[in-house]
């Protein structure tokens, strides 16, 4: 199990409500970022201003990311974070978005999402699903190293 | 010691002396006529070839002028003369023409007078062979002939240079020239004023030399400045020797086919753009759909998901009558929701790519039954056979038989036990699935008003729905090469069928 917050990248605010609110109704209490936009999303795992203080503003454990986002896409968000050497690259990332079109989840996929679901229509299925990314992303998987990893592992193989 | 044949021949017959040796050799000689001529063209010998040839016997001919074999269009031109200073000027003389027997008839003949003199270099008269190329005219002058005869292609010959040599009748009825304007000139003339400047005339000319031929096509001109679409093929002519020697072109007028060429390219070019076109506004409607399933739903997701939120946070604030509004709010989203999901099936079906493999029908029909939760309760009867395969596409002919599926169980009498029929059967190489209920019925006059979009025939109350489904199933098979109908009575029941060609019947035909 792990203390780290997810990472809710959420632009439109009654999603961002009616998904804390089920976070809220879990058994136990679970820190929850909300960032609304792919800039302040790039800027916050790359520890920028205001973001720089990692024990305010730690690495989360989980990325719920929305594709349809203001300034920088998911997909954008999603490429960026794949991108990356330091480690940050191996974040576990769920898109949570309500595009149910086979060309955005092959793209998502593609692109490296871990997992793929679809915001549920009916309000109870919103509740079971996000109890489900928690006992899953939170306690069943073993989270990765986000920090440093990677670049020792490069240098190591092109010694 | 022994030299030569003529030593021996002289051996042989040891009377004779070399100057009549050859004069037998040449007596002897048939197939050429072989005599000599005093300088002033006066006839001295005569060989027997001569006289086969002509007709003339040695006696009669010996001391006359040659001019006697020559026609009188020759002799108008002094041509006997004239072929003698020839030979005299350059030591030989040769020439192809008709000459004359002494019956009068004419024969095409080669001939060859060579000049004569001693030692010393005095002029003592000249050599005349003459052949007889009659057969082998022949043979040219039919050629000739076909060609000249030959009216659809312009066929013409060319001299190194490209100028014309010879013209058929084909050639002056496709580029308007008569023989006589055209003979001597350049081929050139022929080719549009561009095709001029870009040289198209000499690379012609050179493409053929160098590779044997040339073949083409394109806008030639006639005399009268119109214009043609020809095809050509010009060939190199070459002597035994290789030696280049002329071109022969064969023209075709190709202008119909031109035409023709160029109008189905325009229906083409047309054909695509609008394919281009019917692309683009689907891109478009994909957006739209695209917009519809991401941002119209998000409004509604937050209606029902706000609206749970008060029944399940503040239940206490609310009286029966707010608990009922708040109930009326939450089906009234989960049917605009369900609206949204089937307008966008209708738009998937209606648009995707469909690709057709052979599926088994028992298989769909049990995914079907597996994804309406229906089947075990014993009201479902299913009658398919394990072997019957149909090219379609598995998971559109489940939502298909889904749709079917859901609208006979939920069209039901009340008070009746619903049952349900899903069977098979193959005639004339087609597989009719029918899905049979013994539900409300469908009257006559509505039995085509249920295929079209949004299209209900009872209350909301009595039967939910959105009025797509059936819109679903008859897009779905018809994109896949079926059809579909519904034989039905008010009371009794309805029958909905598809019907798709067999795409293998497997053990069944067998069984029969």
């Amino acid at each position: 199990m792990t203390d780290s917050p997810v990472l809710l990248v959420e632009d439109d605010p009654a999603d961002v409500r009616l998904i804390q609110r089920a976070f809220k109704k879990l058994a136990r209490e679970l820190r929850v970022i909300r960032l609304s936009n792919g800039d302040e999303v790039v800027a916050y795992l790359s520890g920028e201003a205001p973001y720089e203080n990692r024990v305010a503003h730690p690495l989360p454990c989980v990325v719920l990311l929305d594709i349809k986002l203001p300034r920088r896409s998911g997909f954008e968000v999603l490429e960026w974070i794949r991108r990356q050497r330091s480690g940050l690259n191996r974040l576990p990332i769920v898109m949570l978005t309500s595009s149910r079109h086979s060309a955005d989840i092959n793209r998502a996929f593609d692109l490296g999402a871990n997992s793929y679901l679809s915001k549920p229509s009916i309000p109870g299925d919103l509740e079971k699903m996000l109890a489900q990314v928690e006992s899953y992303w939170m306690r069943l998987n073993e989270p990765p190293d986000l920090q440093g990893g990677i670049a020792k592992a490069f240098r190591d193989r092109n010694v | 010691m022994a030299k030569a044949t003529p030593d021996v021949a002289l051996r042989a017959a040891p009377e004779l002396q070399p100057p009549d040796v050859f004069r037998l050799l040449v007596d002897s000689v048939t197939d050429y006529a072989i005599f000599m001529l005093d300088p002033a063209g006066l006839i001295c010998t005569w060989n027997s070839g001569a006289e086969r040839m002509k007709g003339y016997p040695a006696k009669e001919i010996i001391g006359k002028h040659f001019s006697v074999f020559y026609t009188a269009p020759d002799l108008a031109l002094d041509k006997p003369n004239y072929e003698l200073k020839l030979a005299m000027q350059d030591g030989r003389f040769e020439d192809e023409g008709w000459r004359v027997r002494k019956d009068g008839s004419r024969f095409w003949a080669n001939v060859v007078i060579t000049r004569i003199c001693d030692k010393q270099g005095r002029h003592l008269g000249f050599g005349k062979i003459t052949r007889d190329l009659s057969e082998r005219r022949q043979s040219e002058l039919r050629y000739r002939l076909l060609i000249e005869g030959v009216i659809d292609y312009a066929i013409f010959s060319m001299d190194p240079t490209g100028r014309i040599t010879s013209w058929n009748v084909g050639a002056e009825r496709l580029k308007g020239y008569k023989a006589e304007e055209i003979i001597g000139k350049h081929f050139s003339n022929f080719y549009t004023p561009e095709d001029r400047a870009s040289e198209l005339p000499r690379r012609v000319l050179e493409t053929a030399a160098a590779n044997g031929h040339f073949e083409g096509e394109g806008w030639r001109v006639r005399k009268d400045g119109t214009r043609f679409w020809a095809s050509v093929v010009v060939t190199a002519l070459r002597d035994e020797a290789g030696n280049l020697y002329g071109f022969s072109k064969v023209t075709r007028d190709n202008t119909e086919r031109k035409k023709l060429m160029d109008e189905l390219q325009r229906h083409s070019e047309e054909l695509e753009l609008q394919v281009r076109e019917r692309e683009e506004s689907n891109a478009e409607l994909e957006s739209f759909a695209y917009s519809v399933s991401h941002d119209l739903r998000a409004p509604l997701r937050a209606i029902a998901g706000f609206a749970q939120a008060l029944q399940e946070d503040c239940a206490a604030g609310l009286d029966e009558t707010g608990r009922d509004y708040l109930h009326e709010i939450t089906s009234a989203t989960a049917r605009m929701n369900a609206l949204v999901q089937d307008l966008l099936d209708y738009g998937r079906v209606s648009r995707i790519n469909m690709p057709l493999e052979s599926v088994k029908l028992a298989d769909v029909v049990a995914e079907a039954i597996r994804q309406a939760q229906q089947g075990d309760d014993g009201m479902l009867q299913v009658d398919v056979p394990s072997d019957i395969c149909i090219y379609a596409q598995s998971q559109v002919l489940t939502q298909v038989l889904l749709n079917l599926l859901s609208n006979a169980f939920k069209f039901q009498r009340k008070g009746v036990k619903p049952e349900v029929r899903i069977s098979a059967e193959v005639k004339e190489r087609r597989v009719r699935l029918s899905v049979s209920d013994n539900g409300i019925g469908i009257a006559p006059q509505h039995q085509e008003r249920i295929w079209q979009v949004f299209e209900r025939l009872h209350d909301r109350d009595a039967f939910p729905g959105t009025g797509i489904g059936l819109a679903i199933v008859r897009r779905a098979v018809t994109r896949m090469h079926g059809s579909c109908g519904v034989e039905s009575q008010i009371n009794k029941g309805s029958t909905f069928w598809i019907e798709f060609p067999v795409a293998s019947e497997g053990s069944l035909e067998a069984k029969n």
